[in-house]
């Protein structure tokens, strides 16, 4: 066990509100897990070194920080910084049908709500998600009212400007056939701990677009995860960008609850120096003519590390099932490192499933070829490298995002050339 | 423009260009035939700075400067272009793309503004269709799916496009049908101005019916050993490389 351990086992008898049951009962989880080590399957890539002798302290004080904008987009931010929520939430102007409330400071009506969501759909044998569990008292809860169909993005930030701990948790109920989209935006190069994670409840034929951008950078330390749990028909559109930091890490599970069912997620990392990030997806396929689709690529250039893990699970009664799962990968240069292990695990006999995963170097031939008509070295890798994950950026469903996003990663590309 | 004397260039340590000489002037269109494994193709990937073609001994001055210091953009953008025999496939990078940002690396160096998408669109689409491709050919993937004809013709569209000062066209009739022959000829001539230069590196006399060169030469074992005027073509086409001697006979039957 680590002394960080230690600390945050201490600081979560400090908490005590409505959740507390979840809390305890999750800690006591904790204890009995102990801290995860190079044995741990799930963190064999991960090392969690850079935590042990960590001081497990929260902020005494916000530090000062600037939202990131997102230009042309219809956006309502939440935003926490060194995981305190900032937002004065009387400002907030909602549309109807929506409403959100302080994890914090619930209505008695809406506890019984926080409850079923709570600790009950991000699977338990998430070590950073038990921690959260235990400590995570600032967060939003989210309720999206049957058939409503809500515009504007809303946007959780969690902006880490300090040396400190911080926990935030997101809770979303959609009623049926309702829609929404979420944006779980993390960024920061503080030594900072962020633990963020969040739980979607899908109702039937209700729909989630869902964004999560893990862009914390240098030694900001980001554990997190999104999981899903989708009622019948229901559909979810979820993409994931990932830089990579001292230890950067998403878990990701959906969960096809209801039948005809639809998930797609597509991913995109892009590493440098000597950063790490690790990407655990898992999709539970526990009902028959659900469909799910998955492609994470990722460009890992210097001494930088990846670990993709995806997991489809079809359980014995998914029959009609579809799912596809790829990962495919880009190394910039001989140091870069990817370890990537799609699974598929099948227990039902009538399915169509398919998985793969490619790693690949720079096509010297292309490179030339594009040399050749006079490009330059650099333009020519960030073509390259574009063609390669541009697909997955032209996908984003909302344009704004996309044209957001792309001279973004094209700055970060323009600092991985190492050649 | 270009003057090659005495080269001698290597690939993985294996000796191809033993020796060789040429002088291009401005507006000149220079035939180089051969048998296989001369180093025809070779010579055009040397020119163009390929990465493992070294230059071991002999010089290239390319409008009186040194090429063989100079990187494969630097070269493309003094006005070198290679109209590929096996043109690469990159898929997820469209057509238009690639060529938008060659055209403007090309107009960046001589001092020109970038084109607006819309007026590189204008340029592009009456070059996509002096070479007879569809337009969507614009909007696909770089060669992704194109046929070997296809793919020939979009070179010589990029060449189109990219209007250099001289031109090495690396066996651009290869698998050609007639057709096919006749469009990627009239691209090559529509560019011929008086200034302009050209290298084309071909196997057969066939080509040189739509292009007529001012010269024709002979590369054999990594050397020039016969240069004459456009008759000495014909002469190979009808007898060979016989006159070579006994081993390029052998490599040609």
């Amino acid at each position: 066990m680590s002394q960080w351990l230690e600390q945050v086992i201490d600081n979560a008898q400090d908490v005590s509100d409505f959740l507390s049951p979840v809390r305890q009962a999750s800690l006591s989880e904790l204890k009995a897990q102990g801290w995860p080590g190079k044995r741990t399957e799930s963190w064999r890539f991960t090392p969690l070194s850079s935590l042990t002798q960590r001081e497990a302290v929260s902020a005494a004080s916000v530090g000062e920080a600037t939202v990131p904008v997102i230009e042309n987009l219809d956006v309502i931010d939440f935003v926490f910084v060194d995981g305190q929520l900032v937002t004065p939430f009387a400002d907030v102007d909602l549309p109807d049908g929506l409403r959100i409330s302080k994890l914090n400071h619930v209505s008695g009506d809406d506890e019984e709500a926080v409850k079923a969501l709570f600790g009950r759909i991000k699977p338990q044998h998430h070590t950073f998600g038990l921690i959260n569990d235990a400590l995570a008292t600032q967060g939003v809860f989210i309720d999206v009212a049957k058939n409503a169909t809500i515009q504007p993005v809303i946007r959780i930030c969690n902006l880490a400007t300090q040396a400190v701990d911080a926990h935030t948790r997101v809770l979303v109920r959609i009623g049926e056939g309702a829609s929404i989209s979420v944006m779980e935006h993390g960024e920061g190069n503080a030594n900072s701990l962020t633990t963020a994670f969040a739980e979607y409840s899908i109702a039937d034929s209700a729909y989630l677009e869902h964004y999560r951008f893990a862009l914390f950078t240098d030694k900001a330390k980001q554990v997190g995860g999104s999981h899903f749990r989708l009622g019948d028909h229901a559909r979810l559109n979820s993409t994931v960008v990932g830089y990579g930091s001292e230890l950067s890490r998403l878990d990701m599970d959906i969960i096809h609850a209801g039948e005809f069912a639809d998930a797609k997620m597509n991913a995109i990392y892009l590493l440098a120096e000597n950063e790490l990030f690790d990407l655990h997806t898992n999709i539970e396929h526990a009902v028959p003519n659900c469909t799910s689709e998955e492609n994470a690529r990722g460009i890992i250039g210097d001494g930088a590390r990846a670990v993709f893990n995806g997991r489809i699970h079809i359980h014995r009664d998914a029959q009609k099932t579809l799912a596809e799962m790829n990962n495919k990968n880009l190394l910039l240069s001989r140091r870069a490192l990817i370890n990537t292990k799609p699974e598929l695990e099948i227990y039902a006999d009538d399915v169509k499933c398919a998985h793969g995963a490619t790693v690949a170097e720079i096509d010297d031939t292309a490179l030339y070829y594009l040399l050749s008509r006079g490009i330059s070295r650099s333009k020519a890798l960030v073509i390259l490298n574009f063609g390669f994950i541009q697909e997955l950026v032209n996908e984003i469903p909302k344009e704004v995002i996309g044209a957001w996003l792309l001279p973004k990663l094209s700055a970060r590309f323009s600092q991985m050339e190492v050649k | 423009m270009l003057k090659i004397s005495n080269l001698h260039a290597s690939v993985e340590d294996k000796v191809i260009i033993k020796g060789l000489n040429l002088e291009i002037k401005p507006g000149e269109v220079h035939a180089i035939m051969g048998p296989n494994g001369a180093g025809k193709s070779t010579l055009g990937y040397v020119l163009s700075g390929r990465d493992g073609y070294e230059v071991t001994d002999g010089e290239i001055r390319f409008n009186d400067k040194d090429l063989i210091d100079m990187e494969v953009e630097e070269r493309a953008r003094e006005g070198l272009f290679l109209a590929f025999q096996y043109p690469v496939e990159i898929p997820g990078v469209s057509n238009m793309e690639f060529m938008k940002e060659s055209v403007n690396a090309m107009r960046e160096q001589r001092g020109e503004e970038p084109l607006t998408a819309a007026a590189f669109l204008k340029k592009a689409k009456e070059a996509c269709k002096q070479v007879q491709l569809p337009l969507d050919f614009l909007k696909r993937g770089v060669n992704e799916g194109f046929s070997g004809g296809e793919k020939k013709r979009n070179e010589i569209m990029q060449m189109i496009l990219l209007e250099p000062s001289l031109c090495i066209l690396d066996e651009s009739d290869s698998g050609l049908d007639v057709d096919a022959l006749q469009v990627v000829a009239e691209g090559v001539n529509s560019q011929r101005d008086g200034k302009r230069s050209f290298i084309v590196v071909t196997h057969y006399q066939r080509l040189l019916d739509y292009i007529k060169p001012d010269f024709v030469h002979i590369l054999a074992d990594g050397k020039i050993v016969k240069s004459g005027d456009a008759s000495l073509a014909l002469e190979v086409e009808k007898s060979g490389y016989a006159f070579l001697g006994q081993a390029y006979e052998e490599a040609e039957a």
